[in-house]
């Protein structure tokens, strides 16, 4: 038998779901072969993160039927892992999460071609996130989100204010903590965006400054006060806290012991002194598992257009029975990343001649209406501040730009602008353009 | 490790390898994880999704019974199978790729089917903790019930289908002294405090105290002392609204002016006065725990009680004596000068342990009564017992095969349910119909293409035959029938990875009594993302 | 509902025109900085006008214990603002309750009371009061708050000595007066 005859057997359950009609359907689903097909062959899906979300992630769309996957990771396999990053082995501690989990993957799942990027999201630019159809992130890191968030909304494509849906990637994204977790779809541009939402994300437990360095009375008080002061005073390592580090860990175990002695403060334990340094949440595999399913579930919906897809954002907890909720989180009007306010617009300027004080005249004209705008040129090094009259520190340092020309200021066409204005919610980015170029 | 590291409490690789769960279930619940003994029965995608969530924790041995060998179909949902085990046992081929996921782990395997096992070996279920069975048929399943509820061994039972899934607990009994609420229960003794606790809240003059010292306080000072005011004052405890408003004025009105003659905003007024609410009820005993303590269990202790319910009945005996729950013996931060904390701490910890050495003693004395061995339980045990006595459940399911056999003792919940068109109640219906359908036709509606439109109209008699038997007059959509015909028995598997992920935490809530389990039965709607639970 | 099959399957995607976006970070901390409003009694330094998530922010109270004293702090805006706060220190030595000799300071908002929707200037104005009204009783530096608690004439005169350059007690202060 043919290597694409097993193929085609192999996935008759998705067959069933992909080629029958049923009066339940969604409206604009068409069932066909060529769905699957098109899942299969032409579906391009982006896994973020290869923990635990990330292991169950991709195994959950090789056998969805998703062939063409590419996972990110920047992490190596430590031991605390094994509970439930189930693709990883004893032997594989220390080897590059990505690397392993596709390697895994491609072998147990014929067809499924996973490939493997052991680096940092960023060290990607556009062109690279534009080959995808979906991207499901498994991250614990609010950075991380943001950042893909941010990268998915700059190539949505507008004509005449309208989206160009052939540039929208949609984002899926899920978190779990303890028997507690969450999933969401993003559609960028469409839905509230990660940005948008940055409230639902729950502060890191701090506590005080004031109660660690004199009233503490927890024994997380007494490790913080060693960790945020008297490591830095005392650096005993000379360098900053690595809590991998077992002496470190040893270290900082050592003295809060002796501060919670010295206010009869009971409960310091290695465990505890781990988990505040590291900030450790606890992570078992069943949650990983519910959440990343509800994540594949949901790209298979949106890749098949089977049924409706989640509205938007679902939460989860399993320590009293099994309990759902999902709603709808609201896009914010004044977003700084989805926001049509802010959508990156093109300016366009007579000529590259036209001086900067020129230009901040024609801001403050009519059209813009802006009162004291502070304009930042994003170039592609670095940014670099041009005029903020509101911070006299920085219109010292800026004033002489005033009078230069926006080719002297190394505008080019195709420069971004940052202007910010109090007359407006949100940062605008402009791109010029010149109608004439002085040569 | 680097050899001129400090000295620290060795860390176990296990504990090293288990660190992000053991902070959610303690190392005694690894414990009784690592001393369980788990069945499946059939390997379906389903069930190989429960096991890997239980095997990676670290549950101590699994058996896999599954009498079929592997076809292509099976290899699509199922991780734990691949091309090369095509033809032979499903129970053997993927028990190999299981224990690859844990080398802590023990596994075995039968292949054989359930009917047999159970027809031959009647006890063979008697070493199981707990017994998980998926895709079972309608026979297998009254079997299987009525064996595992006369043996008292735990029973899951669930079906992953198209875009729904499905799971039921049955239990006799299921007791729980760690159910680890949200907000745990703090009963602070205001209304009534033990001596000690009114010897150190009366020592304090608040009128006399600079602002700086008062600052610092702990709020349950400051709450007790307006308290008595208010008594007083009004002769009583506040109890409505208006009254509680009253002793949130008195607390305000005895902040510090500070220069302006505005009150200083002080956080242990502050809150003082958040807490009033609270306070005036945390001592009294929650309902849910009066109810256990008159649990014909508590009550009537027999030889053969557990431990749970001799801890229980000697609750009851302290609570009748004492008019309260034990003190809890854990006071969550506040804010307060260390001094004062640690010292309010340590008198709640010396009277929760006054408290709990008396349900010790009376333990004690009804193992003797009981011919039950003196160590038989701990006073580590009790005193766990008294720290949770504000949380403790108890858990207790249906037979399932009762309702499947005689007509059913819950038919009027389920037919009040499917009178609420939102209720999903018609998704259990139509899952068990679709039970009968396999057993009569031997196959799932729909399975073939051409069998989709006939299959519909015989799933359509098995539905109604059902409402019949159960008393509805309900009827249920074509529409939603014509649904079920269409997925023709396919197992997708990030359904089953959902549902698998459920009902492994369900089984770690069984070997390890702490959260409590689903009672007793669930429905997942992939379409919508939603669970309801049923108390069938 | 999207139709990902049918916009996506035959591969097309529109590229043209996109400009990379700066992070929202970078954007929220321009603005912020646009729209500082700060009181007479502070100004701001940047050593890079190009960089602006480093600076620092110079006190000048003109009244309280610390009138005609100079204090500079330091701001480190990192990529997650404004989820997270920026990471703000004293550069000046300073005889402060609510300021330790390292000079970490204890103001809530920096740390478990920060919000997203606060901004630089929250923190200034913050700081500002820390300097009109210093909080014995939530002390950093124990001493200083003990002694603001049982004399204040003591505590102004060491503010002062301090402020001019010299010891309290063992520790040694830098001059910082305008």
């Amino acid at each position: 038998m043919s290597a694409e005859g097993i193929r085609s057997r192999q996935f008759s359950c998705l067959r069933k779901i992909l080629e029958r009609a049923g009066p339940v359907c969604h409206p604009d689903f068409e069932p066909s072969a060529e769905i699957l097909n098109f899942i299969s062959n032409d579906c391009k899906v982006l896994v973020i993160g290869a923990g635990g979300l990330g292991c169950e992630l991709l195994k959950n769309l090789g056998l969805m039927g998703f062939r063409d996957i590419h996972v990110i990771d920047m992490d190596t396999i430590d031991l605390s892992n094994l509970n439930r990053q189930f693709l990883f082995r004893r032997k594989d501690i220390g080897k590059p999460k990505a690397e392993v989990a596709a390697e895994f993957i491609n072998k147990r799942i014929s067809g499924c071609n996973v490939k493997p990027h052991f680096c940092k999201i960023q060290d990607f630019d556009e062109d690279f996130y534009r080959q995808f159809s979906i991207v499901i992130c498994g991250l614990d890191s609010i950075i991380a989100r943001r950042w893909i968030n941010a990268m998915l909304v700059s190539l949505l494509v507008y004509e005449e204010d309208i989206l160009d849906q052939t540039s929208l990637i949609p984002l899926i994204d899920g978190g779990t903590e303890g028997f507690k977790g969450n999933a969401r779809i993003i559609l960028p541009g469409m839905t509230a965006c990660i940005e948008c939402t940055l409230d639902l994300f729950p502060p890191q437990v701090t506590y005080p400054l004031c109660t660690i360095a004199s009233t503490p009375r927890l024994p997380e008080h007494c490790i913080e006060y060693v960790k945020l002061l008297q490591w830095p005073k005392e650096n005993p390592f000379e360098c900053s806290i690595d809590g991998d580090d077992p002496s470190h860990i040893g270290w900082i175990y050592e003295k809060s012991l002796e501060r919670a002695a010295c206010f009869s403060i009971r409960g310091v334990t290695y465990r505890l002194v781990q988990g505040v340094v590291k900030n450790i949440i606890p992570a078992v595999a069943s949650t990983n598992a519910v959440i990343a399913a509800t994540c594949v579930t949901e790209a298979f919906k949106l890749a098949s257009s089977c049924c409706s897809t989640l509205n938007n954002y679902m939460v989860f907890n399993n320590v009293d029975g099994v309990y759902t909720y999902t709603y709808e989180a609201e896009k914010k009007d004044d977003c700084f990343v989805c926001s049509p306010f802010f959508r990156v617009k093109y300016m366009d300027l007579p000529h590259d001649g036209m001086k900067l004080n020129e230009f901040i005249e024609f801001l403050s004209g009519l059209q813009y209406q802006m009162k004291n705008p502070g304009i930042v040129a994003a170039f592609a090094e670095r940014n670099r501040t041009l005029y903020m009259s509101g911070v006299p520190s920085i219109e010292e340092m800026t004033r002489d730009n005033l009078k230069k020309s926006l080719k002297e200021l190394n505008i080019i066409n195709g420069t971004k602008l940052i202007v910010t204005d109090v007359t407006r919610p949100t940062p605008l980015e402009i791109v010029i353009r010149f109608s004439e170029i002085n040569n | 490790m680097d050899s001129n590291s400090p000295k620290s409490p060795e860390q176990s690789e296990k504990t090293k390898k288990y660190d992000r769960q053991l902070r959610l279930w303690g190392d005694h619940g690894q414990f009784a994880l690592e001393t369980a003994h788990v069945c499946l029965i059939n390997a379906t995608g389903l069930g190989t999704e429960i096991l890997k969530s239980i095997i990676l924790p670290g549950i101590g041995s699994f058996t896999v019974i599954d009498g079929g060998k592997v076809r292509e179909d099976d290899i699509s949902v199922n991780f734990f199978l691949d091309e090369n085990d095509i033809g032979k046992s499903k129970a053997e081929a993927v028990t190999r790729f299981l224990l690859e996921l844990n080398p802590d782990v023990h596994g075995d395997f039968i292949d054989e089917s359930l009917q047999r096992i159970i027809e031959n070996n009647p006890s063979f279920f008697n070493s199981f903790n707990v017994v998980v069975g998926t895709a079972l048929s309608e026979l297998e399943i009254i079997l299987l019930s009525s064996k595992l509820w006369e043996l008292k061994v735990p029973l899951l039972i669930c079906r992953s289908y198209g875009f729904i899934g499905m799971a039921r607990l049955q239990i006799k009994e299921h007791t729980i002294v760690e159910s680890h609420p949200d907000n745990q229960n703090t009963s602070y003794r205001l209304l009534n405090p033990f001596p000690e606790l009114k010897t150190y809240l009366e020592s304090f003059d608040l009128d006399s105290l600079e602002l700086k010292d008062l600052a610092h306080v702990p709020f349950v000072v400051i709450l007790y002392k307006y308290l008595q005011e208010y008594r007083k004052l009004f002769g009583r405890i506040p109890k409505t609204y208006k009254e509680k408003e009253t002793l949130r004025d008195l607390i305000r009105k005895g902040m510090k002016k500070d220069e302006n003659g505005l009150p200083s905003a002080e956080e242990n007024f502050e809150e003082a006065i958040k807490a009033v609410n609270y306070v005036l009820t945390s001592d009294e005993v929650p309902k849910e725990i009066v109810k256990l303590l008159t649990d014909d269990n508590c009550v009537n202790l027999t030889t053969k009680s557990t431990s749970f319910w001799i801890m229980a009945n000697a609750l009851k005996y302290f609570v009748e004596k004492e008019g309260y729950l034990p003190v809890r013996g854990v006071l969550p931060d506040m804010t307060a000068e260390t001094k004062h904390y640690v010292k309010l701490q340590q008198i709640y910890r010396s009277q929760a342990l006054r408290d709990s050495e008396s349900v010790y003693r009376r333990v004690q004395q009804l193992l003797q009564q009981l011919n039950q061995s003196a160590d038989s339980i701990s006073e580590a045990d009790v005193k766990e017992f008294c720290k949770f006595s504000h949380d403790l459940r108890i858990v207790r399911s249906s037979c399932i095969s009762h309702e499947y056999l005689e007509k059913p003792f819950n038919s009027s919940y389920i037919v009040s349910n499917l009178d609420d068109p939102d209720s999903s109640m018609e998704y259990y219906v139509i899952l068990r119909s679709i039970e009968r359908f396999y057993s009569e036709y031997k196959e799932y509606p729909g399975n073939l293409d051409d069998h989709v439109e006939p299959d519909i109209v015989k799933l359509k008699a098995c539905v109604s035959k059902l409402l019949s038997e159960i008393g509805s007059n309900s009827i249920i959509k074509d529409d939603l029938i014509h649904e079920f015909c269409r997925y023709g028995g396919v197992e997708l598997h990030s359904v089953s990875s959902f549902l698998g992920g459920c009902i492994a935490q369900e089984v770690i809530k069984l070997l390890t009594h702490q959260f409590i389990p689903i009672n007793n039965t669930i429905i997942y709607n992939a379409v919508s993302s939603d669970i309801v639970t049923f108390c069938l | 509902m999207i139709q990902l099959f049918k916009l996506k399957k035959n591969g097309e995607t529109a590229t043209k025109g996109t400009t990379k976006r700066s992070s929202a970070a970078q954007l929220r901390i321009t603005k912020d900085i646009n729209e500082l409003n700060l009181p007479k009694t502070c100004t701001t330094k940047f050593d890079d006008p190009d960089d602006l998530l480093n600076f620092k922010i110079t006190i000048a109270p003109d009244e309280g214990f610390y009138r005609g004293g100079k204090f500079t702090f330091s701001f480190r805006v990192g990529p997650n603002y404004p989820h997270e706060p920026p990471k703000v220190k004293c550069e000046t030595p300073v005889y402060h309750p609510n300021i330790d000799l390292e000079g970490n300071v204890c103001l809530n908002i920096l740390r478990e009371d920060w919000k997203p929707v606060l901004t630089i200037n929250s923190i200034v104005y913050g700081l500002q009061y820390l300097f009109l009204e210093p909080n014995p009783e939530d002390p950093l530096n124990k001493e200083a708050a003990e002694v603001l608690q049982s004399n204040k004439r003591i505590f102004e005169q060491n503010v002062q000595k301090a402020m001019r350059g010299g010891y309290v007690g063992s520790v040694y202060f830098d001059r910082c007066l305008k």
